[in-house]
């Protein structure tokens, strides 16, 4: 259909919109208009990905001058696999609609090992190798050996494209990975590269966070984009942690170790190249004292995104005297390793600032800030010189310059801790630094200054304002849409206490307490008899799951609940819980039922869906707090205090709510899916928990069910899924939460629909 | 436990529980036109599915499945779900007979992880009835299987003609079965076989049975209180329509006319009946009269029976014309308010004084009735009495 959104027309290529839909779409609009970033939450299921795609594509039609890209990111590979057919449905529409081929371009990007089509290089298991060997054969160094000695072994595909595809641009088209697969095939080109190398003159481009988000990466792939780019986060809700992921370094006693012969073979190759090619480390040097020059160049013609890692004045300077023979870059690599081994040789916790550790290396080793601040480029360049083909071999000493300059170009936002232990085992010495990254502004920063408007979105963003509070910027819109239903396919429950009135809680205090175990138990037990086909039940950690298991199954509760559905269990292996989630799935299909335990936070929790029977209800046993005693954690919290004025609990408080949301929410896939949502701990009834819940979850919290007995549970659990058993057709929704273009365009709709959107 | 007794008080009014969502008060404030209206509504809310002209699988044979697994026990149908069902069962079996008369039913218990059958495919309502009486003892225990009672009943269904229509209905309770192999498997023979395979879910909707009865054709519904189970049940003693793929032939069949030999006839032997000759003995009794197959001069006491020497189905043509009525169902009627009605406001049927909102008139002749009246009349009578008058008197 066609839609006027606010005086734009926007071709929607389904016959029927949701409500809210079409105002998240005006909402959308308004925030494309102003040129500003926006924060907007809608339920899963909804048709968030059309609508976004829909709205800005009509937008880019329309001001070809004020928008001239749009940056789609999401998580992982099969979201965003989702979003280019949603893409192409869309363009099909539009051909359809008016009649003239489509000269869009917009295309998938991911990482070597889903693009590559090298015959040997892609059999390659894992990401790491599948780059390294790619990187040994398409090196720039590499290839001119090729000019002298043409039996060394070469990336045909690649060789074509660079000879080729770089003058012919990628025709227009919805391009998925299959799709850049197959293209590269029939010409004979490497498919990454000419995605890569596409992406700068795409209308659309969808690919992961990290290609926007992670420096390393960032710098590599995205920092040509356009400035007039609408840059859209999907399932953003974890965004902070993203962030700060990708800032933060953890070094381990290996770590070392292998960076220790990555020096040892530095040295060896400097020493081979000096008896051969002198000439080669002369010309480096020389480079070198011309400084970063070029990069300096590129900056300021604002084409680039800036690098975090990199702040501007560095690039001004050259590189110090110190490190600029590469035998004293080496040396200066052993000082500071060796610093770091004696660091790591402590009895007891140290936690320092980042002014604290830079003096203390000048104290011990004089190592000055300066040549620190030059590590991760000097290092860069070294291995360009030295032609070192396999890249992936030193990813330690790579990973160690990095931390070098992170260390000593940030003196805020970032702590030190090193610990000589783990907690759980105090007798096994197992060093490790962190070196961890407080603020997730930083490495957003230049995301949100380069690009005209920033969407944030997810289905789970509540409270909607401390995002902007902690990645420090400022929208010019912020809302929150419910979920218009025509039946009310959704049921939050919160269990307070047990049937024998004990109060049910994952607090610390109660946790081994026999009583609470068995009435959580028991509740499972219940629920197993009562709910059809899956349950997925989420605990707050491992080590309480197990705790927990351990103890059902010697009370036999155990044996009691496999009588009613199979029981699995996700554990931190991915294979095993891949292999878990394939039985667990094959029962609900067969009419077994199951159950699945898992954990919050883990894999099943963020990117798996449990659409219709696979997940008819989902329990959240206790509160999902993060480990509170962590020290990383205790030095954030503290950092968002003073930086931010966000007290602690009330960011523990918001970080458990969105996890148990995201939990919860993984049952409710759609409008014709339904599940029931059981809270298992009575500290959700309290205000301040309730109130942080996403707003389509909380409307239907009502005050009857806070809290419940496992009996009551049952009793409403079974009411709900008879209710929702009976036969319900698309006619019922039509003209509540199902509209045609008539019912839509009708006044009194219009009026409903600027109610949906919550603003904030 | 003092909190459940007022929940279980509740589940009496199972069927008005929702009611405060569509409650309006009226200009005076009072709330007693809408009850009306929804006691109205239900009433009236019958299934009229005009499949229009399609072919109906008049020779039917069903057999019903009835899980006696441990969740029959559960208290929310009253006494528990197992007692409730027999006793519905019971009414179920009275009216597929009276209104499939020319049909076979046959009964499977499922428990424990396996699959009895409690009574053959027979035409007898009586046999079935008794057994389903005796079964009200059955201690549920284990699991049901889906594939075993399926299987079970498609050991007799797959010989059974093509003409016939082959039904099984499972009523189920549990929400989980226990099979002894992909059931997935078995639905494609079922589907080959053209057996159609309903479930009525006492509990909530479980995906295997959702497939099962699309991939089969059949209906799948979940009961939501006693009352709704009844009508779920109902539905199923009309016959459905046949897909248009299945076999179509003439079948031979008997119309043995009832005699009884006089006393006074000396020449007059009793004898039994074919048909109890096989079962117990106890129940055979020597009589004097009897259908007799017009092939063979076997004699039986009941119809509809196939019969046991030359295989001839034996029917009563009052039988057949019973079944008739499903190929032309009497039109539904139209709804109108009272205050239309020019006439005096009286029903044609049962005399009575037209006080609801509503009339319902026939629309070949136009003759006013009641709601209770066009309930009974499209139920029971299946033919209008005004047509039927304006016919006779002309």
């Amino acid at each position: 259909m066609k839609l006027n959104i606010d005086g734009l027309l926007v071709y929607f290529p389904y016959d029927y919109i949701y409500p809210e839909q079409y105002s998240y779409m005006l909402e959308l609009k308004r925030t494309l208009d102003a040129k500003g970033h926006g924060v907007l939450e809608m339920p899963s299921g909804t048709g968030k990905t059309i609508s976004l795609l829909s709205l800005i594509v009509a937008y880019q039609k329309a001001f070809p001058l004020e928008v001239t890209k749009l940056i789609y990111c999401s998580r992982t590979v099969p979201e965003i696999e989702k979003v280019v057919e949603e893409l192409r449905k869309l363009m099909e529409f539009y051909s359809k609609q008016t009649g003239e081929s489509n000269n869009f371009l917009a295309l998938a990007l991911s990482s070597r090992k889903n693009l590559c089509i090298h015959p040997e290089v892609s059999a390659l298991r894992f990401g790491k190798e599948v780059d390294g060997k790619c990187h040994s054969l398409t090196a720039s160094y590499i290839r001119a050996q090729r000019h002298a000695d043409p039996d060394q072994p070469v990336c045909r595909f690649y060789e074509e494209f660079d000879s080729v595809g770089r003058q012919v641009p990628l025709p227009a088209g919805i391009y998925n990975l299959d799709d850049l697969k197959d293209f590269g095939r029939r010409k004979g080109w490497c498919p990454y590269y000419l995605a890569r190398y596409s992406i700068l003159h795409a209308n659309i481009v969808v690919y992961s966070y990290h290609y926007l988000l992670d420096p390393k990466i960032a710098d590599l792939v995205s920092k040509e984009l356009a400035k007039k780019s609408v840059v859209v986060f999907d399932e953003a809700h974890n965004i902070d942690n993203v962030c700060i992921d990708s800032m933060s370094v953890n070094i381990t006693r290996r770590t070392l170790d292998r960076c220790q012969t990555n020096v040892d073979t530095l040295q060896n190759t400097i020493q081979n190249i000096k008896e051969t090619d002198a000439v080669k480390l002369k010309q480096e040097y020389r480079r070198l004292v011309e400084g970063l020059k070029e990069a300096n160049v590129a900056r300021e013609t604002d084409v680039y995104l800036a690098n975090p890692v990199l702040p501007d004045e560095i690039l001004q300077e050259a590189v110090p005297g110190t490190i600029r023979t590469a035998e004293h870059f080496v040396g200066f690599l052993r000082r500071f390793l060796e610093y770091l081994k004696s660091r790591l040789r402590v009895h007891h916790v140290v936690q320092e600032s980042t002014p604290q550790f830079l003096k203390d290396i000048f104290d011990k080793v004089c190592i000055d800030r300066k040549p620190l601040r030059f590590c991760a480029e000097r290092l860069q360049s070294l291995l360009r010189t030295l032609e070192i083909a396999d890249i992936a071999d030193f990813s330690a000493v790579t990973l160690i310059s990095n931390f070098a300059t992170l260390v000593s170009t940030y003196s805020q936002g970032f702590t030190i801790i090193i610990e000589p232990f783990e907690d759980r085992t105090p007798t096994i010495a197992n060093p490790v630094l962190h070196f961890s990254c407080m603020d997730p502004s930083i490495a957003i920063k230049p995301v949100f200054q380069r690009f005209q408007s920033v969407i944030i979105t997810s289905g789970t963003l509540s409270p909607l304002d401390i995002y902007p509070r902690i990645l420090d910027f400022r929208p010019v819109t912020m809302a929150s849409f419910t979920m218009t239903l025509a039946r009310t396919c959704l049921c939050p429950l919160i269990v307070g206490r047990g049937n024998d009135q004990v109060a049910l809680s994952s607090k610390f205090e109660t946790r081994e307490d026999f009583a609470v175990i068995r009435n959580y138990g028991n509740l499972l037990l219940e629920m197993s008899a009562v709910v059809p086909d899956g349950i997925v039940a989420f605990f707050t950690s491992y080590v309480y799951m197990e705790n927990i298991v351990a103890s059902w199954y010697e009370q036999g509760i155990l044996e009691n609940i496999q009588r009613n559905k199979l029981i699995f269990i996700e554990t931190p292996d991915a294979a095993e819980t891949s292999m878990a989630l394939e039985k667990y799935q094959e029962a609900c299909e067969n009419g077994r039922g199951a159950i699945l335990l898992s954990v919050a936070r883990g894999k099943v929790s963020e990117g798996i869906d449990f659409v219709h029977h696979f997940g008819r209800a989902v329990i959240m046993f206790g509160v999902p707090y993060v480990y509170t005693q962590s020290r990383i954690l205790k030095a954030r919290l503290e950092y968002l205090r003073d930086q931010f004025q966000i007290r602690e609990n009330d960011f523990l408080t918001f970080d458990a709510m969105r996890h148990a949301a995201q939990c919860v929410g993984r049952a409710i896939r759609g409008k014709t899916d339904y599940g029931l949502m059981i809270f298992a701990d009575k500290r959700y009834a309290r205000a301040d928990k309730r109130g942080k819940l996403p707003r389509w979850i909380q409307e239907h919290i009502n005050d009857g069910s806070l809290n419940l007995t496992v009996d009551e549970a049952v009793h409403l659990s079974k009411h709900f899924l008879r209710q929702m058993a009976q036969p319900f057709k698309q006619e019922d929704q039509l003209g509540l939460s199902l509209l045609t273009l008539e019912q839509l365009e009708s006044e009194e709709m219009l009026q409903k629909i600027a109610q949906i959107a919550h603003q904030t | 436990m003092m909190d459940e007794e007022p929940e279980r008080a509740k589940r009496w009014e199972g069927g008005y529980e929702r009611t405060w969502e569509v409650l309006k008060e009226d200009e005076s404030g009072s709330l007693k036109a809408t009850v009306e209206e929804i006691l109205f509504q239900s009433k009236r809310k019958r299934v009229i599915e005009n499949y229009g002209k399609v072919r109906l699988g008049m020779m039917r044979h069903l057999y019903v499945v009835v899980d006696c697994s441990r969740s029959m026990d559960d208290h929310d149908l009253k006494p528990n779900r197992l007692t409730s069902t027999l006793k519905l069962m019971e009414a179920f079996v009275e009216e597929y007979f009276d209104q499939n008369p020319i049909s076979q039913l046959g009964i499977i218990t499922t428990k424990n992880k396996r699959a009895e059958k409690l009574t053959d495919l027979a035409g007898n309502p009586k046999k079935h009835t008794a057994a389903l009486k005796k079964a009200v003892d059955t201690v549920c225990v284990g699991e049901p299987s889906l594939y075993n009672s399926l299987n079970l009943s498609i050991q007799t269904l797959k010989h059974m003609p093509g003409h016939t229509s082959r039904e099984i209905l499972i009523i189920l309770s549990s929400l989980t079965t226990c099979d002894p192999a992909n059931i997935c498997e078995l639905i494609k023979t079922l589907k080959s076989l053209k057996v159609r395979v309903s479930v009525i879910g006492l509990s909530a909707e479980v995906r295997v049975c959702t497939v099962l009865t699309r991939e089969t054709g059949g209906s799948y519904h979940v009961i939501l209180d006693e009352s709704h189970f009844k009508e779920l049940l109902m539905l199923h003693v009309r016959p459905p329509p046949v897909s248009s793929s299945s076999e179509c032939s003439l079948i031979r069949m008997g119309f043995p006319q009832h005699i009884i030999a006089s006393l006074t006839d000396q020449d007059a032997k009793p004898s039994f009946s074919m048909s109890q000759l096989d079962s117990n003995s106890s129940e055979a009794a020597l009589t004097l009269g009897g259908y007799f197959c017009p092939q063979c001069h076997t004699k039986y006491t009941e119809l509809p029976v196939e019969c046991k020497v030359c295989g001839l189905t034996l029917v009563s043509a009052p039988h057949l014309a019973r079944s008739f009525h499903h190929l032309f169902p009497l039109q539904a009627f139209t709804e109108s308010p009272t205050e239309e009605l020019q006439e005096d406001r009286f029903c044609q049927a049962c005399q009575g004084e037209l006080k609801d909102k509503s009339i319902f008139s026939c629309p070949s002749c136009g003759s006013a009735f009641c709601v209770e009246c066009d309930f009974f009349i499209h139920d029971s009578l299946h033919c209008c009495p005004g047509c039927i008058h304006s016919q006779t008197a002309p």
